[in-house]
């Protein structure tokens, strides 16, 4: 069975689980009230939306420029910076240096492109224990699934399936209380932190002028990664790059707001390397793997380019009537929802193309990014060049071809309409229903005696 | 290592960007309300992010209430940065301290004692860097305890991140943070807990 047709099948089952309803719903109306209150922290949100996007675009129109910028004051402190072109190279480079290293434990804090590069997997192969830290990683991976939302990993779960869940697996619940599995999960995980040897973080920016990696995590998971372990590794895209160490004034609070209604995140954290001499703590040895995986190539598309000015907040996620209905897990991709739909077939091919029709083009996901990604047209670019690589059947590019052919004359259009009605008028009195696909979970209005062509001529309207 | 994908991935930058898009600019229109009175903004924000403000008149109540706050923790271990002020805060403290310059806080540390860098009004943030206490001193223990003064008051992250800039803080040190509250987590149900992987509780004293 091919990605499309599951995707339907998992679509039509999600979309009628009235619990999954229930709970996204419940997270949408959390999410919903923190956002409008976070906005009005600002005097003009969308001057701060204006002046990110300004900002990401600047840093991508001069990628390469920022990006060795970036790298050389990495490595003037003494850090390392590997350049991957592809998920196999990034996962070999962190490997080889986990087995290198005699790495057995690895903590990690929340990266989407370690989910894209599929790291985990490869460090287990090398003999390493790996640990989610970020509590909703922790829970999806405690249930062996990838994160559901990019922001918020076990949205799906309700504290009930999280208690029974650390029930299973770990020990010292008493309650559903989410205080205590909180407080039962830092517990855990407080062992993984002091024994780890390596602590793998992504990033939200890169900044150029400083050198420095930005890190925003709320539990401080992020942190704890990032000063423990005796090897620090950041995985990270290429166009996470930022100019200026000050853009982060506006950045910051822009990220948090989309993210999560927050001011601002509250570990909010640049780390430019290894620890100095004269510091007392912090990892002995630095790394970033800058990961290009498919980026440079979207560089090149002039009319899709704004895409990489993603901040990965998850606004657009939240927003999305689709989305919200189906859920993250139905799209079977690392990144969800609307960015996700536009991301996935410039990164895995034309596979993911059904992704782009899977929309109702309402533009809730343009509306709300904080970069003005142009998300809902960037769907129909995709259409367009889905229908162009000629991936569609043969039997839908004819329907399309006698389509045209019918619609770009009066006569063609108007006769074909009158034989259109006739022949279902016909085909409804003998029992059979041609519009089957429309007609399964919808009704169909009943056919009217006469067009409004008709109608018009007749004076009837 | 060698690393030939770097000059292919630049390569193909370089090449993708011979072809510029249209320039993004945007008319230069005010984004933040104004900050108002630093102190009033700071008090306020903290008290919506949990961070529990102390403001005194002196060094002589700093350390009053410094032992006020240390008297109400549990038991356990202090870590304490080890600079002269700090120092002189706790010369009276009746129980142990770990100095950072015996080494970075114990897992089992009760609380941290740390200076700032700066303190930022308009979003109730501290801003830390290596060299208050390291990198742990003030995310390891369930209790960090912030020393300040108020003449370290900035308006705004931006004009915080311009501080750092200044005081070329991403030269000198390997980790800058900004601090907004306590450690927390929304991830079951979207609700909020307090104390997460971080300090459950986050005192700021600020002294005139």
């Amino acid at each position: 069975m091919n990605a499309a047709r599951e995707f339907l099948l998992r679509s039509v089952e999600k979309s009628a689980d009235l619990t999954h309803r229930q709970i996204i719903r419940r997270n949408m109306d959390h999410y919903d009230a923190a956002v409008l209150r976070g906005k009005t922290r600002f005097a003009d949100w969308d001057a701060a939306r204006e002046r990110c996007a300004e900002i990401k675009q600047e840093a991508i129109e001069n990628l390469d420029k920022y990006l060795v910028e970036f790298e050389s004051k990495i490595l003037a402190r003494g850090g390392h910076v590997f350049w991957a072109e592809s998920s196999e190279e990034a996962r070999a480079y962190i490997a080889k240096l986990a087995t290198d290293r005699g790495v057995k434990r690895v903590v990690k804090s929340k990266s989407m492109v370690t989910e894209e590069i599929r790291l985990t997997p490869a460090l287990e192969k090398v003999g390493c224990e790996v640990v989610e830290t970020d509590l909703g990683e922790y829970i999806v991976q405690l249930r062996n699934e990838p994160p559901y939302h990019i922001v918020t990993p076990a949205m799906h779960l309700t504290r009930t399936q999280i208690a029974d869940l650390f029930r299973e697996k770990l020990e010292g619940v008493t309650s559903d209380d989410p205080t205590h599995l909180v407080a039962v999960a830092r517990r855990k995980l407080r062992a993984a932190f002091f024994s780890a040897e390596m602590g793998i973080s992504g990033a939200n920016f890169l900044v150029a002028d400083a050198g420095m990696v930005a890190i925003s995590t709320n539990e401080g998971n992020g942190r704890l990664c990032t000063t423990l372990p005796k090897i620090h590794v950041v995985v990270t895209g290429i166009e996470k790059v930022v100019p200026r160490l000050c853009d982060l004034g506006v950045l910051w609070p822009v990220l948090a707001t989309a993210g999560t209604g927050q001011p601002v995140t509250t570990y909010s954290t640049l780390i430019g390397g290894a620890h100095t001499p004269a510091e007392i703590d912090g990892p002995e040895e630095f790394h970033v793997v800058l990961v290009d995986n498919g980026r440079s190539e979207l560089l090149s598309d002039t009319e899709q380019r704004d895409t990489l000015r993603c901040i990965r907040c998850g606004a657009c996620l939240n927003a999305c009537p689709v989305y919200k209905n189906i859920g993250g897990h139905t799209y079977a991709t690392t990144y969800q929802g609307p960015i996700g739909s536009v991301l996935t077939p410039h990164f895995r091919g034309h596979e993911f193309d059904h992704l782009s029709f899977a929309s109702s083009l309402c533009g809730s996901c343009t509306s709300v990014c904080p970069v003005k990604i142009d998300l809902h047209h960037h769907l129909l670019h995709n259409r367009r060049n889905s229908v162009n690589s000629s991936q569609r059947s043969g039997g839908e590019r004819l329907a399309f071809r006698v389509w045209r052919w019918a619609m770009s004359s009066n006569t063609r259009f108007e006769r074909l309409g009158r034989w259109g009605r006739r022949g279902l008028r016909l085909t409804n009195t003998i029992g059979i229903d041609l519009l089957k696909p429309w007609t399964k979970y919808r009704s169909a209005p009943a056919l009217p005696k006469k067009s409004f062509r008709e109608m018009w001529r007749d004076g009837n309207v | 290592m060698s690393n030939p994908s770097r000059e292919r991935i630049l390569g193909r930058v370089g090449k993708a960007l011979e072809h510029k898009s249209l320039p993004f600019s945007s008319e230069r229109r005010q984004i933040f309300p104004p900050v108002g009175d630093l102190r009033e903004r700071f008090e306020l924000e903290c008290k919506s992010n949990y961070t529990e403000t102390i403001f005194t008149a002196g060094p002589a109540e700093t350390k009053r209430k410094l032992q006020q706050v240390i008297a109400s923790l549990g038991d356990g271990s202090l870590f304490a940065e080890d600079v002269p002020h700090i120092r002189q805060l706790l010369e009276h403290h009746g129980g142990d301290v770990q100095w950072s310059s015996n080494g970075p806080p114990l897992e089992s540390c009760m609380a941290t004692v740390t200076r700032v860098e700066a303190l930022i009004a308009a979003t109730g943030s501290l801003m830390v860097s290596a060299s208050c206490g390291g990198r742990a001193g003030s995310i390891v223990a369930p209790v960090h305890i912030a020393i300040a003064h108020e003449s370290q008051l900035l308006p705004d992250i931006e004009s915080a991140l311009e501080f750092a800039t200044d005081k070329r803080l991403p030269q000198t040190n390997s980790f800058i943070g900004v601090i907004t509250g306590c450690s927390r987590t929304a991830d079951i149900e979207k609700l909020l807990v307090i104390g997460a992987h971080g300090p459950k509780r986050l005192v700021v004293l600020v002294e005139k």
